[in-house]
């Protein structure tokens, strides 16, 4: 049974008469990882908010299709957004950075040695153990983003969604984040992405989902991010898009180690 | 005195804060100022007593334009009271342990919420507001000059800082709902500190010592 399922899901915002999201279908099982690829205003980020259920529900606008959400099988079994501002998802409530990680878990009414347990093996995931006495309004943009993301990570959601994780990281962030979410989907937590860096995407998602003016335009492996298509979208990996400008043939390559391997050949 | 329970702090700051409006001036107010201005010294003379001097200054000079001399020494000693204790009470008492003492004492999150998102409010919005300067001085805007730069500085502070605030309103009010708080919610405190019984004693005594002094000044006072 698929963890996520959008059944023909069209998105309103409040005031606005065009649709973000146009009749979206699309299901994510347990332990799969998806990304969303797209331009600005493709409708991934909408998606992620639907798939939080805080839009409509606390966005507002209107709603058409189904979403369905089968929690469970980690902790409280929900499901938890980090969206793409780190500053701005800071609880006011914490003066520390392990409290702010507490916070979550603290407002599901967990036993404290449960909270204990959850907020240190977030940190530990994200290495930021050392931050842990720090005043979170003093931490620069990747450490808050770290913090953010083990703020969710701590309250063991079922489903996890991720809007442009790694826009406020450093390579070595970037890199523990990536490692994190095949940790979470290798421990049967279904994680959804909009992502604008494709090239990570080959060893991290198990689907790549293209949007294009709120619609799914096309849903495959990671390996559409090779797909001709993509490439003219300007939405392919690095090495796909070099091999094609270099003119050297379809298919194109996804990864440094394929093009090595197509060169030898 | 720090490490008493946040409630003690803030009941013996509000009782004298109350004790310098029930009892007769001059005597009472002189009583309270002192031991308000006595708690601050305690706390640090140059972080506490100082800023809470350097308030209550201005408040003696208005007082002192509007009132005669008894009715500013009157007044004075009392807001003298007002300011020490709430800077006092202000240095001494960090806002999470606030929070868990009232997460502790079951009252709801959206009520702790309140006063701490008050209190972390300040220094965001000054940090923010410092890089909006640093923005517009890069962008050949002077803060400094005569009144009128000054006020064209102050509207391109403004402007962003009002706009940036607002959009994070909306942004935080997904974040806190994404994290579970939600009106209602039964909060675990995770370091509620120490109430013992002394100090609980010790409010109540406060509270007391406040209806009484009230009551005896009615009765005798009129």
């Amino acid at each position: 049974m698929a963890r996520l399922t959008f059944e023909r899901v069209s998105f309103w915002y409040p005031a606005t008469e065009r649709p973000a999201l146009r009749e979206v279908s699309l299901a994510v099982a347990p332990g799969e990882v998806v990304a969303l690829v797209g331009k600005v205003g493709a409708g991934a980020s909408t998606l992620l908010l639907v798939a939080a259920d805080l839009a409509p529900r606390v966005v507002g606008g209107k709603i058409e299709g189904t979403v369905d959400f089968q929690g469970g099988g980690r902790g409280k079994g929900g499901r938890g957004i980090v969206l793409p501002s780190p500053w701005t998802q800071l609880s006011g409530m914490a003066f520390k950075v392990w409290d702010e990680v507490a916070f979550g878990p603290a407002n599901l009414g967990w036993p404290r040695e449960r909270i204990v347990r959850a907020v240190d093996r977030s940190l530990a995931a994200l290495d930021i153990g050392a931050l842990a006495a720090r005043d979170p309004g003093t931490l620069s943009g990747g450490e808050l983003q770290r913090v953010v993301i083990a703020g969710i990570v701590a309250m063991e959601p079922a489903l996890v969604l991720l809007d442009e994780p790694t826009a406020e990281l450093d390579l070595e962030g970037t890199t523990l984040v990536w490692r994190l979410v095949r940790g979470l989907a290798g421990d049967g937590c279904s994680v959804v992405m909009a992502t604008s860096d494709p090239d990570a995407l080959p060893e991290v998602a198990d689907r790549v989902v293209w949007m294009e003016h709120g619609a799914v335009r096309r849903i495959g492996a990671p390996a559409l991010l090779a797909d001709e298509s993509l490439c003219e979208a300007g939405l392919a990996t690095t090495v796909a898009d070099v091999w094609r400008m270099a003119r050297l043939g379809a298919p194109y390559p996804l990864t440094v180690a394929q093009a090595e391997r197509r060169w030898r050949q | 005195m720090s490490r008493r329970h946040p409630f003690t702090l803030l009941a013996l700051a509000a009782a004298l804060t109350a004790l310098a409006w029930i009892l007769p001036a001059p005597a009472g107010g002189l009583g309270t100022a002192a031991a308000a201005l006595a708690l601050a010294a305690a706390a640090g003379p140059r972080r506490v007593l100082l800023p809470a001097l350097a308030t209550a200054a201005p408040f003696w000079l208005f007082l002192l334009l509007l009132h005669d001399v008894p009715s500013t020494i009157a007044i004075g000693l009392r807001l003298t009271t007002m300011i020490a204790s709430v800077v006092w009470v202000g240095a001494l008492l960090p806002p999470g342990r606030l929070v868990e003492a009232m997460v502790a004492a079951g009252w709801g999150v959206t009520a702790a919420y309140l006063f701490a998102a008050a209190l972390s409010a300040v220094p965001l919005l000054k940090a923010r507001a410092q890089r909006i300067v640093d923005a517009q001085r890069c962008r050949g805007l002077s803060p400094r000059g005569g009144l009128g730069r000054r006020l064209r500085a102050l509207r391109a502070l403004a402007l962003p800082l009002v706009l940036s605030v607002l959009h994070e309103v909306d942004e935080r009010a997904l974040a806190l709902e994404t994290r579970g708080f939600v009106p209602g919610a039964r909060r675990t405190p995770l370091a509620p500190p120490q109430d013992p019984t002394a100090e609980r004693a010790g409010r109540w005594l406060l509270l007391v010592a406040c209806a009484g002094a009230l009551a005896w000044r009615i009765a005798w006072h009129g």
